[in-house]
């Protein structure tokens, strides 16, 4: 009997273990909690958003698939409607100090208003801890969380991988399509595509 | 110009010019790439299938990407402008590498890749023609930044009559055909659920191949999980590779596809091969939610905490126990030793248990790189280390009975084997400690140990390692810390007593050995080996006996104690080894409520949605044994089978057994017990419940009942 306690404690740490190291966002699950400095100098947490659509984009301003989606409008277009509609959208930051795309809150909100760009607000992930959290690969990638806190849609941000902005019209535009899904009270039909991009330049 | 190529003599000097002058078109060069259109001819025939490629340089550390990316990235795209009636086919990908980026995996090309297509000429070409072939090549090359490229090529081919020698496979071509994956020789199958994915490959010849790594590589997205590990096992003659499920994990009936990758180390250098990849795979039996999924996943920290644990567990074992108490004794007797001295003595003990461990650890890695199908307790498959064991634990009951004694001194403690003095003593209790735990799975070890088989050997060595300082702890404390030693009782004549009464576990254990070796050799083996025991005996007491004569009268007694022990293990070798093994017979030992497993037999009765129940156990497994007596063979156990209608299916393990060894890697185990209970209904929407390794009538009836 001491054996078999011993063995089942054994197995709850297993659990864990094993949930810690792949802890990752599942759609249909709760999204994972953070906290993180904004570009603004305050702190956003994710459980202060609660009762809010969120939308995260994880984002780099060098890499050449996030210029695409930024110089033709298309993210801008995409930011400015979700707002206006009461959306939080949240551009987040995972470059490391020293890597591609890491910037000073300062830059990043010049970078918005040069690129004509009208996220809520944008977050520094320098240590990589909420990509890794979410298991964020790629720039451009979007997770949408729901009113309730579950995470509704992962993915990339359109059905055609390229860096050519002539695709745009020519892709579905997956982000859209989730978050009208999503104001009509349906469920999100396509919640876990394919990102493509940069990858994300995490420390290590 | 091309008119005059017609004349085939002056055509190839021709070609060599029109080569020349086109060299310009058919390549093109960025920053980070040098891009070259080539094609396996110098010029075509009309209606000629060829084939054409892109070859890319690629400048130190930079890559550019396979079909699938992996988790970011672009896989490099070819549009071909052929001329009316040419069609080109789609990109044979190489076999690509695997490049990773912290958490980011991706699958692409370092250095140099060519992306072949083949293409197909028109019949209606016109001989003296040319034959102009464009291609607008994008792709995406990175580094840690990434930069998106396109580039146009053209190269141009004179169309040539018949009976012209249209120019042999350049070498860019030639290396090209190399690096495309082939149809495996063997058949690849597949198994999956949900979670995880199972890729196995069967073939005699596999145990002979020296494989060092294997890797999947997805064609798809989604399909499998990019940066999880891929762990993977040889056992027998099948090499099983284990995937994680994606986000889009595949649904049954759909294809899985992409290349599987074996390195080999063939005399010194590492070769890969790619084999591709394109089937259907059957439901994997074992879900994600039951634990011995996870378990090949153990992170190496817990894997190597269990082993610690399980070590310090088998020092309860009935085998060891007495030995670990004639150490405790011999402790006590030297309490006139010096804290140095004592604490010599139990690393000298820690010792010889890391030593066997390391050893034992070494033959598993051999054996695991010869092919053989092993799992813990391997080495009591073999009659002949099964009657060893017999003969040693028998010959340290015989003294710890005071029958005989090693050494010189009658008097003291240092009168068995375990109890030798010196420091060489406590290194040979530790080997004797390593030698006599082995049979014990305690559980703990079965996840360990389950997870250290499928890892590289210095993984393997260190889970090994610590199950070796699990079992020397408990000495090791008593000899390091004096206030431990305080509490010890005081010596007196009560400690010959006890040891003396130590040996009859000794005797049971020799007892047990002997009843498992029935089990494998026969009876004739049993009656080899009782005989072999009375010879040991017999030695023994002349070895002692001598001691107090004339020194010849010693030597003589020595030599014919000598003898005899030779003659008990040379017959014991002859008499096991050429006995014919007897059939299973552990029928005979509990109600025979059950049938023998069979893999086929399984399946057959999960294909009907029968409930089923599968024990899987060995003679030489304690905890089997026991399991199957307290719980098992209860009436309440065997009434709750029937009245739910189970099929009852009993795995022996005692000698290898290869279909045993699959399913228990199945769950990813290496040892037996293995309880397991495939609930009623259809094969796709029921999972199997693994029991827990000590069964109760309780825990296997709420199993049983909990699910049906």
């Amino acid at each position: 009997m001491f054996l078999h306690r011993l063995f089942q404690i054994a197995l709850v740490g297993f659990a864990f273990a094993s949930t810690t190291v792949y802890a990752e966002s599942v759609v249909d699950k709760a999204a994972p909690l953070f906290s993180a400095t904004a570009a603004d100098g305050t702190t956003v947490k994710l459980a202060d958003l609660h009762g809010k659509t969120v939308v995260l984009e994880w984002t780099n301003h060098e890499c050449p698939f996030v210029v695409k989606h930024y110089e033709s409008g298309n993210i801008p277009n995409l930011q400015k409607d979700a707002v206006a509609k009461g959306i939080v959208w949240l551009q987040v930051i995972s470059s490391a100090p020293d890597k591609q795309g890491h910037v000073s809150g300062e830059t990043a909100q010049k970078l918005n208003a040069h690129r004509g760009a009208t996220p809520t607000n944008t977050l520094f992930d320098d240590d990589g801890k909420i990509g890794k959290l979410y298991g964020a690969t790629n720039t451009p990638q979007f997770f949408i969380i729901d009113p309730q806190g579950v995470l509704v849609y992962k993915g990339g941000i359109d059905s055609i991988p390229s860096a050519d902005q002539s695709d745009i019209g020519k892709a579905e535009n997956y982000v859209s399509a989730a978050l009208a899904d999503l104001a009509a009270g349906r469920k999100v039909a396509k919640s876990n595509t394919k990102p493509y991009g940069c990858s994300v330049k995490y420390a290590s | 110009m091309f008119r005059l190529c017609s004349v085939p003599i002056v055509f190839v000097l021709c070609v060599l010019f029109c080569q020349q002058a086109l060299a310009d078109t058919s390549t093109a060069e960025t920053g980070q790439v040098k891009a070259q259109l080539i094609a396996s001819v110098d010029a075509v025939h009309p209606g000629d299938e060829i084939l054409v490629g892109v070859n890319q340089r690629i400048i130190p550390h930079w890559h550019t990407y396979w079909i699938n990316p992996g988790d970011s990235g672009l896989p490099t795209t070819i549009a071909y402008q052929l001329p009316a009636g040419a069609t080109a086919g789609e990109i044979q990908w190489p076999t690509p590498e695997v490049i990773t980026l912290g958490p980011v995996t991706n699958y692409g090309y370092e250095n140099e890749v060519t992306l072949l297509s083949a293409l197909k000429v028109p019949g209606d070409s016109v001989i003296g023609g040319v034959f102009p072939i464009k291609a607008q090549v994008k792709w995406l090359v990175c580094e840690e930044v990434c930069i998106p490229q396109k580039v146009e090529l053209e190269l141009v081919l004179p169309v040539v009559s018949l009976g012209v020698d249209t120019g042999k496979d350049s070498p860019l071509i030639k290396t090209a055909r190399a690096a495309l994956p082939v149809s495996s020789p063997w058949p690849i199958r597949l198994a999956h659920n949900e979670q995880a994915l199972v890729l196995s490959i069967t073939d005699t010849e596999l145990p002979f191949v020296a494989i060092s790594k294997a890797r999947f590589y997805p064609a798809k997205w989604g399909q499998i999980q990019h940066s999880a590990e891929q762990p993977w096992q040889i056992s027998g003659n099948t090499l099983a590779l284990k995937l994680r499920a994606g986000d889009k994990p595949l649904a049954l009936g759909e294809n899985l596809t992409g290349v599987l990758t074996v390195t080999e180390n063939s005399s010194g250098k590492r070769v890969t091969r790619g084999f591709s990849v394109n089937i259907a795979g059957s439901a994997l039996a074992a879900s994600g939610v039951t634990l011995p999924s996870e378990q090949p996943d153990l992170v190496l920290a817990s894997a190597l905490l269990l082993a610690f644990l399980g070590g310090v567990i088998l020092n309860l074992m009935p085998c060891v126990f007495p030995i670990l108490s004639i150490k405790a004794l011999s402790l006590i007797k030297h309490a006139h030793q010096s804290p140095v001295q004592t604490r010599l003595q139990g690393l000298a003990y820690t010792l010889g248990i890391l030593a066997s461990f390391t050893l034992l650890g070494g033959v598993l890695i051999a054996l695991r790189a010869g092919g053989v199908q092993i799992g813990w307790g391997f080495q009591f498959q073999s009659p002949l280390f099964v009657l060893a064991v017999a003969y040693l634990i028998f010959a340290v009951g015989l003294s710890l009975s005071g029958v005989f004694t090693i050494g010189g001194s009658v008097a003291g403690i240092g009168s068995s084997l375990a109890g030798r003095s010196g420091y060489s003593g406590s290194f040979f209790t530790g080997v004797l400690a390593t030698i006599v735990a082995t049979p014990c799975t305690a559980p703990f070890m079965g996840a360990a140990l389950g997870f250290a088989l499928t890892q590289p050997p210095v993984v393997l060595l260190a889970v090994f390692f610590c199950l070796g300082l699990g079992l020397a702890l408990p000495y090791l404390l008593l000899s390091f810390w004096p206030f431990l030693q305080r509490s010890l009782p005081k010596p007196g004549a009560w400690m010959d007593k006890l040891k003396q009464g130590l040996a009859f576990p000794m005797y049971g254990a020799a007892v047990w050995l002997v009843w498992v070796l029935a089990q494998q050799a026969g009876i004739n083996a049993v009656a080899v080996a009782l005989g072999g025991m009375v010879v040991i005996a017999f030695a023994a007491w002349l070895y002692e006996f001598s001691k107090y004569t004339g020194k010849t009268a010693q030597r003589s007694g020595s030599g014919a104690a000598g003898l005899a022990l030779a003659l008990a293990l040379i017959g014991g070798y002859f008499g096991v080894a050429t006995a014919v093994p007897a059939a299973i017979c552990l029928n005979s030992e509990s109600a025979t409520n059950y049938e023998p497993y069979s893999a086929a037999r399984l399946s057959e009765l999960r294909s009907a949605g029968k409930p089923v129940f599968i024990n899987l156990t060995a003679a030489w497994c304690i905890s089997c044994l026991v399991n199957e007596k307290v719980a098992l063979s209860q009436r309440s156990v065997i009434d709750t089978f029937k009245s739910v209608g189970i099929t009852y299916l009993k795995g022996d393990w005692t000698n290898r057994d290869a279909e045993i060894t699959k399913i228990l890697a199945e769950f990813g185990r290496s040892g037996v017990p293995l309880y397991v209970f495939y609930p009623a209904g259809a094969e796709n929407s029921t999972h199997p419940v693994v029991l827990p390794q000590l069964l109760t009538p309780e825990i296997v009836t709420q199993a049983v009942r909990g699910k049906v």
